[in-house]
């Protein structure tokens, strides 16, 4: 793949003697969502933190912009960003303070009301982060994360634990980053966010790939294989309901 | 009462201090200050880096009412508890009177002991028996007794006279001498009055160092130890690993910010803000418990400075090392409270035996708390103290090699 900006060969990874990642290879190009997709175990968390450069490469090699990661961890981070499974702020410190302190981690000064505009959060630069709610602390943290204009951006179940609303929300914004050329790589095992976010997914299981191809394609796949769905389709389900009760866009918080 | 009052006016000099620093001052010039668009050289960026992370958390701690409490009013506490012990303890010796002349001269005489420093003179005994029994439980040093007829004139033309007696326990006779010749002292005027002696030989005795060590002198220097040790090690081991579980040092780690960076913008943090503590507690000292700083004021804060990044090493160790407080608080005990009772925190280390005094001269807080003392009392200067620097200095090489090499993000 010529545009391909994250390249990795035959990754490896072991925990006392136990394979997390057995020799995984897939590459990511420039600008496009890809997801990893996997039951809970099958080494997506430990395949993102070794690209990332947050944990040993047992064997194979991961490159981000052609930068071998395993060598050059820090020219790495400094041009990925990442929200991690359960983003953690300090408490007491504002959002503009917060902005600051990580733009700063990249030795950058910005101004946090432009970023926190971005996210509709630009009225609370004086909150403290302890009093904003889930989708807002969402939100934040993915804008903490790109302060530095990264070229990848890593999110780890970025939609674990929020409602339906804020779901949605955030799947606009990670398609805006996208849409700014910035690539970026997920995992999920929601299937829903898969199929609607997601330009291609790799799904994995006990440490390897055992599918990897845009949603569309392996859904005829698996239909070219003559498989049908038992129940017959409806043309909205209860999400859906419950959206158009509730309102579609953003809780008014 | 005077307590009291001083620690009302310390806790509106702290809410001052938190509305200043934690609502307006910084706040408000920060969100309306433009953003300067120069752009940073690559060392610069680094310093930038550290520069940020200093401003935002100290600007977090002023607005943390918990650690502001245990920044600043702790250590005061134990400053006035223990400086009103040593406060009390500025008399040499606890005699009591027992009076059994009714002569004028005699009750000059008992006037001039209850007047003079160097006696305590206890009164709540009345008979010489209870003040025996008190003699016996070694809660008074001696009894000066008086006995009837002393001082009166008697008939012919001889001076008055009498004999003074002390009464001390045996097991105690340096103590017994020592009052000997005190008490002979003060007869001396009065024997001046009555026969005109010419003493061939005397001894002339002369102060050498008019700077007198008090007890709240180690008190003062101990306590400074203790805040130090508690900010430098209590500190950072509790709020680490709660960064830790928090993710926030993990996310840290996400980032190109090196060890090293954020290392040195804890240690100026907690330099800055020990300084500032120990401030308050030099200011307290001097106007309660009547300190006379006698050192620089410029070197003590630098020799201070240092002292705290020292200690500050054996918290970013344990702190940074630990995954939880479980695993880490066991640990801190052991390092941290042979320091507090051998490095003087607590009492002067020359009532140690010299063996303990030998070892416990290496331990990391006593050139700390040795030095402070030498500056702040005997007015030493940052080359005097040099002994203590260098101490400090080997320790700082091995506590920060031991700090990088076991710090952990997650």
């Amino acid at each position: 793949m010529a545009d391909a900006i994250v390249k990795v060969k035959n990754l490896k990874k072991s925990y006392e003697g136990k394979v997390a990642v057995d020799g995984i290879s897939f590459e990511v190009k420039k600008g496009e969502i890809f997801g990893i997709l996997g039951p809970n175990g099958a080494g997506k968390t430990t395949t993102l933190e070794m690209i990332e450069a947050l944990r040993q490469i047992d064997g194979g090699t991961a490159e981000i912009d052609g930068i071998d990661v395993a060598d050059h961890p820090y020219e790495i981070r400094a041009i990925i960003g990442v929200q991690p499974q359960s983003p953690g702020f300090q408490d007491k410190t504002k959002l503009s303070e917060l902005i600051q302190l990580f733009a700063a981690a990249y030795g950058e000064r910005v101004n946090p009301k432009q970023f926190l505009d971005e996210v509709n959060l630009g009225d609370k630069a004086n909150s403290y982060i302890e009093q904003l709610s889930g989708g807002q602390k969402q939100r934040f943290s993915i804008v903490a994360a790109l302060v530095h204009n990264p070229k990848v951006f890593f999110l780890d179940e970025p939609t674990t634990g929020l409602d339906p609303q804020a779901r949605r929300n955030l799947w606009n914004l990670i398609k805006e980053v996208r849409d700014k050329g910035i690539s970026v790589i997920l995992t999920t095992h929601y299937m829903d966010e898969a199929e609607v976010l997601c330009d291609r997914i790799a799904i994995m299981d006990e440490g390897k790939i055992i599918a990897l191809d845009t949603p569309k394609n392996l859904i005829k796949q698996l239909l070219s294989k003559g498989f049908k769905k038992e129940q017959h389709v409806e043309q909205a389900n209860l999400e859906d309901v419950f959206l158009d009760m509730t309102g579609k866009g953003l809780h008014s918080e | 009462m005077r307590v009291i009052l001083y620690l009302v006016i310390v806790f509106f000099v702290y809410r001052l201090a938190w509305r200043a620093f934690g609502k307006k001052w910084w706040a408000n010039r920060e969100t309306t200050a433009p953003v300067s668009k120069k752009p940073l050289g690559p060392v610069q960026r680094k310093f930038f880096t550290i520069w940020v992370f200093f401003v935002v958390n100290i600007k977090r701690l002023f607005r943390d009412g918990t650690a502001l409490f245990f920044t600043f009013m702790f250590p005061l506490i134990f400053l006035f508890v223990f400086g009103s012990f040593s406060k009390n303890s500025g008399t040499n010796f606890h005699v009591a009177i027992i009076n059994q002349s009714h002569s004028p001269l005699a009750k000059a005489y008992v006037h001039g002991l209850e007047s003079s420093k160097i006696f305590k003179i206890d009164k709540s005994d009345t008979t010489l028996a209870q003040a025996k029994d008190r003699i016996s439980k070694s809660q008074i040093d001696g009894i000066i007794v008086l006995p009837p007829g002393f001082g009166t004139q008697k008939t012919g033309q001889a001076p008055p006279n009498g004999q003074v007696q002390l009464l001390y326990s045996q097991s105690n006779a340096s103590t017994g001498q020592t009052l000997t010749t005190v008490l002979q002292g003060t007869l001396k005027p009065f024997n001046a009055r009555y026969v005109n002696l010419q003493q061939p030989f005397a001894v002339n005795s002369k102060a050498l160092n008019q700077k007198n060590l008090t007890s709240f002198d180690y008190t003062f220097t101990g306590l400074l130890g203790f805040a130090i040790l508690g900010a430098g090690i209590f500190g950072p081991m509790n709020v680490f690993p709660e960064l830790k579980k928090m993710g926030i040092l993990r996310r840290l780690h996400t980032t190109p910010l090196r060890v090293w960076q954020y290392f040195l913008s804890v240690m100026v943090g907690n330099a800055v803000v020990g300084l500032m503590s120990l401030a308050l507690m030099l200011a307290v000292s001097i106007a309660v418990f009547h300190l006379h700083v006698v050192g620089n004021y410029l070197e003590l804060a630098v020799f201070l400075a240092y002292g705290i990044v020292v200690i500050l090493g054996i918290g970013l160790s344990l702190g940074g090392w630990a995954k939880n407080e479980r695993q880490v608080a066991p640990l801190g005990n052991i390092i941290v409270f042979p320091m507090m009772f051998l490095s003087g925190v607590f009492f002067p280390r020359f009532l140690m035996p010299q063996w303990l005094q030998s070892v416990s001269t290496y331990l990391p807080l006593t050139p700390v708390i040795d030095g402070a003392r030498f500056i702040v009392t005997e007015g030493k200067s940052l080359l005097d103290v040099g002994p203590q620097l260098a101490i400090m200095t080997v320790w700082l090489v091995v506590i920060y090699f031991i700090a990088f090499r076991v710090f952990r993000w997650e």
